[in-house]
């Protein structure tokens, strides 16, 4: 059975449609990484899974409850670690723990839970007086209380401190040990990438990619940047010429003395010998793999009008370049 | 159902507010210091029973004033300041993302603050009336139980109406501020303009049947809607409910109405009373205030996006 099925799911708030046809698979026991910069319908997409919003159109099940229609049964086997939540002030620690243990009508020790996610200090304060990372603690800890089947996670790194984003990524291991099946948002791929088994990756309202962090890696590895230093200034003509091979996106000056050439892995020879055919001595060139950032960079900030259509996209040329023309704006200084 | 939980949570934090802490003491002052001003100072020893200051009515004709009357106003306004921000404020400062993601639903979370934010407000109405009591106690006033322990159940049964008038308002505006000023707005109807309205609305309806040509209303019917219409507003209802704790049921229904109204209602009420004056039906009313607010808000909650 499926964690989380998004079918066809569409909302529009008054003006502006947040998530657009989505459909989604989670299975059971995944760790699934939802990427996509802000604003791109992560929140959106979990809050429909909570039932805090409601789909316009399109089913959304949670461990084979309608969203919707079953939500607290949804709610009773899920761990929620919400962003833009905040605490209750006057209460402490301990209380909001207490409320969590009362909501879900398990039996567990309060200070057990807070020491788990490293608050047991600050257990009889305030939570008005909590700084940032504690507050996303607390909300681990009240979402931990009960042992859920599905833990959802959105941004659940935001207000941690290095050392505190790493003990949240063991806590969340530690739950996928347990069989747990985590679904959590980030706009960090680094997060992601280091515990994730998949990845979906959504930009504006729209998901473009779904695949395993290998897979990926893989289509993001198919191609390269290559750097050619030369003698001298390369004319117009050679430029066209090397632009003209197969395999070959697009070719730019980098400075006189040197070319930058979007290319598969396979062509970089053909490039070289071009190049040398035509009078241009090269003196040095180096490859520079696209990385799984340039991809989910190229993923996210691909222009309105391109067509989505996941990671199969490497037989479809126009899409590669312009994936690769992304990648590389972020990545030279001009 | 887990509206106990919202229910505790909402008990727990709600008591902690310093506003709820301030408007305790000041209505233990109040009631406690109006006690004590009656009975230590105005009052001589013989006339020291608590109907002379929980049973005052004056009628004036125009202007009516009663210390019950007084008590539903302040009550009423701390009762809607400690539940019109309930949801609004969660909504606007996230913490209302904690209280759904955990198995409560929206009814959960209605029924629960009603409760919890309601025990609040009857917690500090003892507090008021416990240190009313010890000054009765001290001042050597009779007490009177039979009709003073009624009107402490009475009163919180008011302040819960008023609690449930405020969560209904905050759960239907889409901003804190909204809420605050419709809070504002309805409780200025109540404690102000329904008298005008409710007078206001038997003359346009004598008017327009008139105008029909279906003739003129009965000056007894007028009356009767115009009276009728005042005890809809739960401050009234409170008011003329308390008098009859401490006054025939007849009496009661007069100590707010204007003489002209109670020249006509007197040998009506005399006679017998109709059931939409009797004291039973008002509770009816009084408890309407409590359930229909909350049933509203519950309706608009249960259908909005956070």
């Amino acid at each position: 059975m499926a964690a989380i099925e998004l079918d066809g799911v569409t909302k529009r708030f008054e003006d502006v449609t947040a998530v657009s046809n989505l459909s989604l698979t989670v299975e059971e026991g995944e760790i699934f990484g939802f990427l996509g910069p802000n604003g791109a319908g992560k929140s959106t997409t979990i809050n429909l899974l909570l039932d805090f919003v409601r789909p316009t159109s399109g089913t959304v099940t949670v461990l084979g409850n309608d969203a919707r229609e079953e939500s607290v049964a949804v709610r009773d086997r899920t761990g929620v670690l919400p962003e833009g939540f905040d605490v209750y002030d006057r209460l402490t620690g301990r209380a909001h723990v207490a409320f969590a243990i009362d909501s879900k009508e398990v039996d567990a020790d309060p200070d057990a839970v807070l020491a788990r996610v490293g608050l047991a200090d600050a257990a009889d304060r305030q939570a008005g007086g909590y700084s940032k990372g504690m507050r996303q603690r607390l909300a681990l800890a009240m979402a931990l209380v009960g042992e859920p089947d599905l833990l959802i996670l959105d941004e659940p790194s935001s207000g941690l401190d290095p050392a505190g984003a790493k003990e949240m990524r063991e806590i969340v291991l530690e739950e996928a040990e347990r069989g747990t099946t985590v679904f959590f948002s980030s706009h960090i791929l680094e997060q992601v990438e280091a515990v994730c088994d998949r990845v979906g990756i959504l930009r504006a309202g729209e998901l473009v990619a779904v695949d395993s962090i290998d897979g990926l890696r893989a289509a993001s590895d198919a191609d390269a940047t290559l750097r050619v230093t030369v003698s001298e200034r390369v004319d117009d003509g050679v430029l066209a010429a090397v632009r003209a091979l197969a395999g070959v996106q697009t070719v730019e000056r980098d400075g006189d003395d040197a070319l930058r050439v979007a290319c598969d892995s396979d062509a970089k020879t053909r490039v070289v010998t071009e190049l040398e055919d035509r009078g241009v001595s090269v003196t040095d060139f180096t490859t520079e793999e696209a990385s799984l950032e340039d991809l989910f960079l190229a993923y996210t900030e691909r222009d309105e009008d391109a067509n989505a259509d996941g990671t199969g996209a490497s037989d479809e040329e126009t899409d590669e370049a312009e994936a690769h023309a992304a990648a590389e704006d972020t990545e030279v200084p001009r | 159902m887990s509206w106990q939980a919202v229910a505790n949570k909402e008990f727990r934090d709600a008591i902690r507010s310093r506003w709820l802490h301030g408007s305790t003491l000041f209505f233990a002052l109040f009631i406690g210091g109006a006690a004590a001003l009656f009975f230590g100072v105005l009052l001589g020893p013989g006339a020291r029973q608590v109907s002379n200051l929980f049973g005052f009515f004056a009628n004036l004709g125009v202007f009516s004033f009663s210390f019950p009357g007084l008590l539903a106003l302040v009550l009423g306004f701390i009762a809607l300041s400690t539940s019109h921000g309930s949801i609004t404020e969660e909504r606007e400062s996230g913490s209302i993302k904690l209280l759904l993601s955990l198995p409560n639903s929206r009814l959960d979370a209605v029924l629960g603050k009603l409760v919890g934010r309601s025990a609040v407000v009857v917690v500090a109405l003892l507090v008021g009336f416990f240190v009313t009591f010890l000054t009765l106690l001290a001042t050597g006033t009779r007490l009177e139980l039979g009709s003073f322990v009624p009107h402490i159940a009475l009163t919180a049964l008011l302040g819960v109406a008023f609690v449930s008038i405020g969560l209904s308002l905050s759960a239907l505006a889409d901003s804190n501020r909204e809420a605050t000023l419709a809070t504002m707005g309805l409780y200025l109807v109540f404690a102000v303009l329904w008298g005008s309205i409710s007078e206001g609305i038997p003359k346009l309806l004598n008017y327009t049947a008139e105008q029909v040509g279906m003739g003129s209303l009965s000056e007894v019917l007028r009356v009767k809607i115009g009276v009728f219409l005042k005890y809809l507003n739960p401050l009234k209802t409170y008011e003329t409910l308390a008098a009859q704790l401490y006054y025939p049921a007849e009496q009661a229904r007069l100590v707010s109405t204007a003489f002209g109204e109670q020249a006509v209602l007197t040998p009506v009420l005399q006679e017998s009373i109709p059931f939409y004056f009797s004291g039973w039906f008002l509770f009816l009313i009084l408890l309407a205030w409590i359930v229909v607010p909350v049933a509203v808000g519950y309706w608009a909650f249960e259908r909005a996006d956070l």
